[in-house]
């Protein structure tokens, strides 16, 4: 019953760390970029909710939509002053340049709210269904997750501009044969990725006070989660997402929770090494 | 030429005998203090550079300092070990680590930003396991160990006079950067170029690739710990977040890449710069603002790998270099040219 | 010397190559031909160990080699040069010929630097590439850099030369000075060649047997004269042009 608790747990918090890796993974497929700084935007976006529901007591819904559209600037704007001049430069000079954003990132948070946990304390019930309990912050974030990737289903197959970023994701060489400029497809990209990160941190406001040092662990675990699906490969990286919720959630309740994480950690190694595809990608190409 | 080369002799040693005399001129432990610090990162980092220069970018360095720092740490309080066999035991755990990824990743074809991200995951792991150790072998998890004090004890490794610290950290920066030179000057520097620029043509010329990169990266893994354990004897402390992890690997690449990793000097003047910012700030805004000094240092990466990828020494020494290669050239030009007239 | 049995590769589910099975012996000199997509760089690439069979083997001077990583091969004596020449670019021209030196060949190289660039230097002569010390590949033309891949392929001392196109986008002067050149490395190095070439003519006039591959599948082989009146290899070649 346990177990079977933790599951359920693992498998509603596996549609917050979808959303999380999706982000990654768009960014990766479409850009061809590793965004290493992306968990910082996460801890930003945290920051920001802090910031706005706690200082400035603004109501905590409001918080989040303008937290996420702050952190959806910031990623543009990271876009336009890391990223943009870099695109022609070997991926692993934008790697590093990444590596300097979380830096800055990172230690522009420790400077201004100091090594301290910094949290909203939303008080939310523990479900019990049947002989179940499921906490309801879960629930939300599982909830809410669904929801945005549904829409971003949408968006990428209903709209030109989803429907180009998909192409390119396939395959780069594309977009001179569709005439859109990837410049501005890889502008949208930034957008929307800063965006799921923004959502990404609002679902995890209930779960987690933030500190400055999370946004590394954020950008670790989506990593995982997209090495595992395989990178640039959303689906893969949608169904990992579950597998690490679930892996997480379980190992977290049998052992000792940093045994759990290098156990992941390893198989994350074995699986760059000898899948580089992902557990659940096709070898191509 | 030959005199520009005698000079820079002549000021390499003029250097070299004055930083041997320092410690006996000026009292300053503090001074002393922030040497040995800059000596024990530039020796880091040129060992990183060893690999880093031929686009092996490793981000899982600071796992191989912590092996160095932990491994001894954790003999010598719990078994009584000298630091000096813990040193060379944390060595060869470093470098057999080192080649069991290595050789599966080279293998593999495992390169560039892959081969960057699989360290980083190494550089996490060890991270974890030293807090999961933190009763079993004693590491005290994210709390930290101190190590065993016995006084001044040259057996181990241990000295209440920061002085032998010194000469103990100078010693390796010069072992490291001559090295280096060694490197530079065998085959295996051609090969490793090679390799780094395009493998499979280095394959196609019969160039083993797997080995010499296995090779190279071993060693710098071994020197690496051996760093780590000279850090932890001069500090007699250690934490995750100093010693081991994501942090300090970035940290190591930072510093590689402001100074230059491509050049003998970057990676020394890459420490040299950052440690100085560092405890400019500590000392002159007091240490709740050191993070401003690493904001000032992440803005710094960005605006040098987009303006100088080559580093500051790397990009200086270039435009040197250019010069003299271009007058060598009308130089031999010029020669022909009068040869074809005789 | 090099014999290729039932060599089959896949690409995804496109078929490269097919049940290509190939004999050269010592000393010959053979022509690869077939249009473009025919598997031609294909063959080079297993041949050399950069990519494996599907199915099939290869046996070099009895040895069997499939299996072998590159570097071992061009130990063993096969050296390739590449169709897009590809010199390491931060090495001068000397450097890029003394890799072959150093690490291709059986025999060891010269121990003095000195006398290892002499060596290098003599390679780029036989290609017919006249250059300093300090040249970089960048300022070499396209049609050098093809030489400097020739030089370099040779510095590994090889048994079994590859080469990938050697005379695309020369002028007719050039041609026959490169094919001087090729001439020059088979009989007076004694080395044996397989060449793919689409400058046709100078090929059929060097060659002692041509080989013509089609969508994976060896279609013909033999003597220039009597390959270039095969019906199926006229086929091909007219197919390609209307």
């Amino acid at each position: 019953m346990l177990i079977l608790n933790s599951v359920v747990n693992g498998v509603l918090f596996g549609g917050v760390l979808a959303l999380m890796a999706f982000g990654m993974n768009l960014m990766f497929g479409v850009v061809q970029i590793v965004h290493l700084a992306y968990g910082q935007f996460i801890m930003v976006g945290l920051y920001l909710v802090y910031v706005l529901a706690i200082l400035y007591h603004v109501p905590l819904l409001l918080s989040c939509a303008a937290a996420t559209a702050a952190v959806a600037l910031l990623s543009i704007l990271a876009y336009y002053l890391v990223v943009k001049p870099l695109l022609k430069a070997p991926p692993i000079n934008q790697l590093l340049a990444l590596a300097g954003v979380w830096m800055v990132l990172e230690n522009a948070c420790l400077a201004l709210f100091g090594a301290t946990y910094k949290g909203v304390q939303v008080v939310l019930p523990v479900l019990h269904v049947g002989e179940l309990y499921i906490a309801a912050s879960n629930l939300i974030g599982f909830v809410v997750g669904l929801i945005t990737l549904a829409m971003l289903y949408l968006f990428l197959n209903k709209t030109y501009t989803g429907v180009a970023i998909r192409a390119i994701a396939q395959d780069p060489e594309i977009t001179g044969i569709m005439g859109v400029n990837p410049r501005t497809v890889y502008l949208v990209t930034f957008a929307v990725g800063g965006a799921l990160a923004g959502i990404t941190a609002a679902c995890f406001v209930p779960v987690y006070s933030v500190h400055p040092h999370f946004g590394g662990a954020f950008t670790l675990l989506a990593f995982i989660i997209v090495i595992l699906g395989g990178m640039g490969n959303l689906l893969g990286g949608f169904i990992g997402a579950f597998i690490i919720g679930v892996v997480t959630s379980v190992s977290s309740t049998l052992l000792n929770p940093e045994i759990g994480q290098i156990i992941v950690l390893l198989i994350c190694l074995l699986i760059i090494i000898i899948r580089p595809q992902g557990l659940l990608g096709v070898r191509g190409k | 030429m030959k005199q520009i080369k005698n000079l820079k002799r002549g000021i390499l040693l003029f250097l070299l005998a004055l930083l041997i005399v320092w410690p006996f001129l000026f009292q300053s432990k503090y001074l002393l203090h922030i040497l040995i610090l800059i000596f024990i990162w530039s020796y880091v980092t040129t060992v990183w550079s060893y690999m880093g220069r031929f686009g092996l970018v490793s981000l899982g360095h600071g796992a191989f300092f912590g092996i160095g720092v932990y491994t001894t740490a954790i003999l010598f309080n719990l078994h009584h070990v000298s630091p000096w066999l813990g040193m060379f035991v944390g060595g060869l755990v470093a470098a057999a680590i080192a080649v069991v990824l290595g050789y599966g990743c080279f293998k593999f074809g495992v390169i560039g930003h892959y081969f960057a991200i699989a360290t980083l995951v190494l550089s996490e792991i060890s991270t974890l396991v030293i807090i999961a150790l933190r009763d079993a072998l004693q590491t005290g998890g994210r709390l930290g160990l101190t190590i065993r004090s016995v006084g001044t004890s040259p057996l181990y490794l241990q000295f209440d006079n920061k002085m032998y610290f010194y000469f103990l950290a100078l010693a390796l920066l010069l072992l490291a950067l001559f090295i280096w030179k060694k490197i530079d000057e065998s085959k295996a520097q051609m090969a490793l170029k090679a390799v780094g620029e395009d493998e499979e043509a280095a394959l196609s010329l019969g160039i083993d690739v797997v080995k010499y990169k296995t090779a190279v990266f071993a060693l710098s893994a071994f020197l690496t710990a051996v760093g780590g354990t000279v850090y932890v004897q001069f500090t007699m402390f250690a934490d995750p977040t100093t010693c081991t992890g994501v942090g300090l690997s970035l940290g190591i690449v930072f510093k590689a890449i402001i100074g230059g990793m491509y050049t003998l000097w970057g990676p020394t003047i890459g420490s040299l710069l950052i440690v100085i910012l560092e405890e400019y700030t500590r000392l002159f805004l007091g240490s709740a603002y050191v993070s401003y000094s690493h904001i000032i240092y992440g803005l710094l990466i960005i605006v040098l790998i987009r303006f100088l990828p080559k580093g500051l020494h790397g990009t200086v020494s270039e435009i040197f270099q250019g010069r003299r290669k271009r007058e060598a050239k009308t130089l031999l030009a010029g020669r022909q040219l009068a040869e074809n007239r005789d | 010397m090099l014999e290729l049995n039932n060599v089959t590769k896949n690409f995804g589910g496109l078929c490269v190559l097919k049940n290509v099975s190939l004999r050269v012996e010592q000393g010959e000199f053979v022509g690869l031909i077939g249009p473009n997509g025919s598997g031609k760089t294909t063959l080079f690439n297993i041949i050399s160990g950069s990519l494996q069979p599907d199915t099939g083997s290869i046996s070099f001077l009895g040895e069997k080699v499939t299996g072998l990583t590159p570097n071992k091969i061009c130990r063993l004596g096969i050296a390739r040069t590449f169709q897009i020449p590809r010199p390491i670019k931060s090495m001068s021209v000397v450097e890029n010929v003394m890799l072959g030196l150093l690490f291709g060949s059986r025999n060891s190289a010269p121990a003095r630097r000195e006398d290892m660039k002499q060596e290098a230097l003599k390679y780029l002569d036989i290609t017919g590439l006249r250059v300093d010390e300090w040249t970089m590949p960048e300022e070499l033309t396209a049609a050098a850099l093809r030489r400097l891949e020739l030089a370099r392929a040779l510095a590994t001392r090889p048994r079994l030369l590859l080469v990938d196109e050697f005379m695309s986008g020369l002028n007719t002067s050039e041609v026959f000075e490169a094919s001087q050149v090729l001439k020059r490395i088979w009989q007076e190095m004694g080395i044996t060649i397989i060449w793919i070439e689409h400058v046709m003519d100078s090929l059929m006039n060097l060659v002692e047997r041509v080989v013509v591959l089609n969508y994976g599948e060896l279609i013909a082989e033999g003597k220039p004269s009597e390959v270039s009146k095969d019906r199926r290899v006229i086929e091909v070649y007219l197919g390609e042009e209307s």
